[in-house]
């Protein structure tokens, strides 16, 4: 692999690489080789190669960050760990039940933010499921006999259902009633960052209004196109399929590098039960200064690793690190240490030390004395209060 | 935004009018996100008021997993994206000094932001418009400075005179936690 990388600019032009070269054999193998290419749909095409690319760069570039690397590969390491299996099944059983498909946490945060994300989320994964899933052929509907149709996965034959009943209802319209979520849900997000100051204070358009504005001209032109042919006689249908198309490829372009790559990278949520909560919601490190628990020793050992790996000196000078400390006792000693607190009194004569060696880059490191170049007798009298152990731990 | 943030712990009473300010802000959801704390509370009922100091490199959001938090271009370092951050609370553990907080309910970590909608106008923040013991200021560069050079004289009182090989030790490292965007 090493050697194979070095041909390359870089890994993730590698990977891009790949990526190209798996979605050109695929469309080869489905066109039968080039043959069948529907210009019509040459949008879609370049809206895709675009859309892999950008997700292989952005998704490479975010794995390599010390941060999501470190917690990354403690995850994948204890999932195949076996005295943890229990664990990790459990834990992406909850994770993937509680945070992904019910999004638990944000009805916390609101029922109407809940509500919100709900339909945005499902009916924009309803829609792409029934998209792919069609064009692809992982699923289709066969007629088994004029009064009922047939749900074939994977060549594997599923459930049956009348050709009018209700559920075949559903499935014919399975699009629409993903688009109609999506426009529920886009127009209630829409609205609060119209009507709701707090979420103003750090909004940016490109970033929270853009994907918006995105989702929604695809679900209105998608929906657009139904009513065309259903009501309409088609009036229009071939326009309104092109501004269709024009804005699912501007979707797919947009996807890899704005809000919405969050649908990718929230699966890491599932590291944080697996590996860094010993027992759930238990606390098992305890703090170097007041022996209160407040965090696990893995988490903590992730931290100063990243911490290290980028070059922050937060070591103090008896070796152990401010991350050995809880939050607490962290906040005291920076309180004590710059009210210069944690020197004991020395002579009340003597000149006082307001030098907190808070300055000095890292905190590891002392000041010595020869960078002030202090005389012999100066330093005799300062003597008394240089040599000291701080008191705050 | 060209101001600083200036705190002077020993000024603190205890009010904590500082978190109920902080708990009105706009964002804030009714949480306050600074700290109020005794130094040692078996020796005394001293407070010192605590915040962020919107590091300029901040451990905090190096640390952080989803990259969830983002530094705007005044240099403020705001609470973690709604949409990413994934509740790990590496953020807590990786400041030095144990700043960010956490909302196990609402799975997301929030922090002091310098009360970014009124800073970024150049309004103080809620705790220092409402400190009324001035432990917390919103102040010039100037003033700082001045503040700096006026807290070197008060140790010179009682003939405790610097010499030149140990003058550095008068000056007092610098407090406060400040941004800037010249
Ligand atoms: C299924 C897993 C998903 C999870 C766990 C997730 C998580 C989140 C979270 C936590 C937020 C912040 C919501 C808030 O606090 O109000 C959010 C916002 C958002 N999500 Fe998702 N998301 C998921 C899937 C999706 C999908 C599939 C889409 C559509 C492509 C999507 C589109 C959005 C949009 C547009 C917002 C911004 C809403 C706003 O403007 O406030 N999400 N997501
Ligand atoms: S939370 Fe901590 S690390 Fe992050 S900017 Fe504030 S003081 Fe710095
Ligand atoms: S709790 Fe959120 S903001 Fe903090 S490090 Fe974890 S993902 Fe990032």
């Amino acid at each position: 692999m090493f050697k194979l990388e070095k041909s390359f600019y870089s890994k993730t032009s590698m990977y891009s690489f790949f990526a190209i070269v798996i979605l050109f054999f695929l469309m080869w193998v489905s066109t039968s080789q080039f043959l069948h290419i529907d210009m019509a749909l040459l949008g879609y095409m370049i809206g895709t190669g675009v859309f892999a690319i950008g997700l292989v760069i952005r998704f490479s570039f975010w794995i390599y960050r010390a941060a999501t690397n470190k917690v990354a590969t403690r995850s994948v390491k204890n999932l195949f760990t076996k005295e943890r299996m229990k664990r990790n099944a459990k834990s992406i059983t909850k994770t993937l039940i509680d945070n992904i498909l019910l999004q638990k946490f944000i009805f916390k945060r609101g029922l109407y933010r809940g509500i919100q994300h709900i339909m945005i989320s499902w009916g924009c994964i309803i829609s792409f499921a029934f998209t792919f899933g069609l064009t692809f052929g992982w699923f289709r509907f066969d007629l088994v006999d004029p009064e009922t149709y047939q749900m074939v996965a994977f060549n594997i034959p599923l459930i049956t259902m009348a050709a009018h009943g209700w559920l075949a209802e559903i499935f014919y319209n399975m699009l629409n009633i993903g688009a109609v979520m999506v426009l529920i849900g886009v127009s209630m997000a829409l609205f609060r960052r119209i009507r709701d100051y707090d979420v103003k204070v750090t909004q940016r358009f490109e970033f929270d209004l853009l994907p918006l504005y995105i989702l929604l001209a695809v679900t209105g032109t998608g929906l657009a196109l139904t009513v065309s042919y259903k009501f309409l006689d088609g009036w229009m249908h071939p326009h309104i399929s092109l501004v269709h198309q024009i804005t699912v490829v501007v979707m797919l372009m947009y996807f890899p590098f704005g809000k919405l790559f969050h649908v990718p990278i929230r699966p890491l949520a599932t590291a944080v039960p697996m590996s860094y909560q010993e027992t759930l919601k238990v606390d098992t490190k305890t703090c170097k200064s007041c022996a209160q628990p407040y965090s696990n020793d893995d988490q903590i050992a992730d931290v100063q690793a990243i911490l290290k790996q980028q070059s922050f000196d937060l070591q103090l000078a008896d070796g152990t690190y401010l991350s050995d400390y809880c939050p607490a006792c962290r906040r005291r000693m920076r309180a004590l240490k710059q009210m210069n607190l944690e020197a004991p009194k020395g002579n009340p004569y003597g000149p006082v030390n307001t030098n907190n060696g808070i300055h000095i880059s890292g905190f590891g490191k002392k000041r010595t004395d020869d960078f002030y170049g202090i005389e012999e007798d100066v330093k005799k009298d300062l003597g008394e209060e240089k040599e000291y152990e701080p008191v705050s731990r | 935004m060209n101001k600083i943030m200036y705190l002077e712990f020993e000024r603190c009473i205890g009010c904590r009018a500082c978190q109920a300010a902080c708990r009105e802000c706009g964002d804030h959801d009714a949480k306050e996100r600074n700290y109020v704390e005794y130094v040692d509370f078996t020796e005394s009922r001293q407070t010192f008021p605590m915040l962020c100091m919107q590091c300029k490199d901040p451990a905090c959001a190096r640390v952080c997993p989803a990259n969830a938090i983002q530094i705007t271009e005044e240099g403020v370092v705001l609470s973690a994206m709604e949409e990413k951050c994934i509740g790990c609370r590496n953020c807590t553990f990786g400041c030095p000094f144990g700043i960010p907080k956490f909302d196990f309910e609402k799975n997301k970590m929030y922090k002091c932001d310098m009360c970014y909608d009124r800073t970024r106008d150049d309004i103080p923040p809620m705790c220092a418009s409402v400190c009324p013991s001035e432990a917390i200021r919103f102040i010039d560069f100037d003033e700082m400075q001045q503040l700096r050079r006026r807290r070197t004289q008060m140790n010179l009182v009682e003939g405790k005179k610097p010499q030149e090989g140990n003058k550095w030790d008068y000056v007092p490292e610098f407090f406060g936690v400040y941004t800037d965007s010249q």
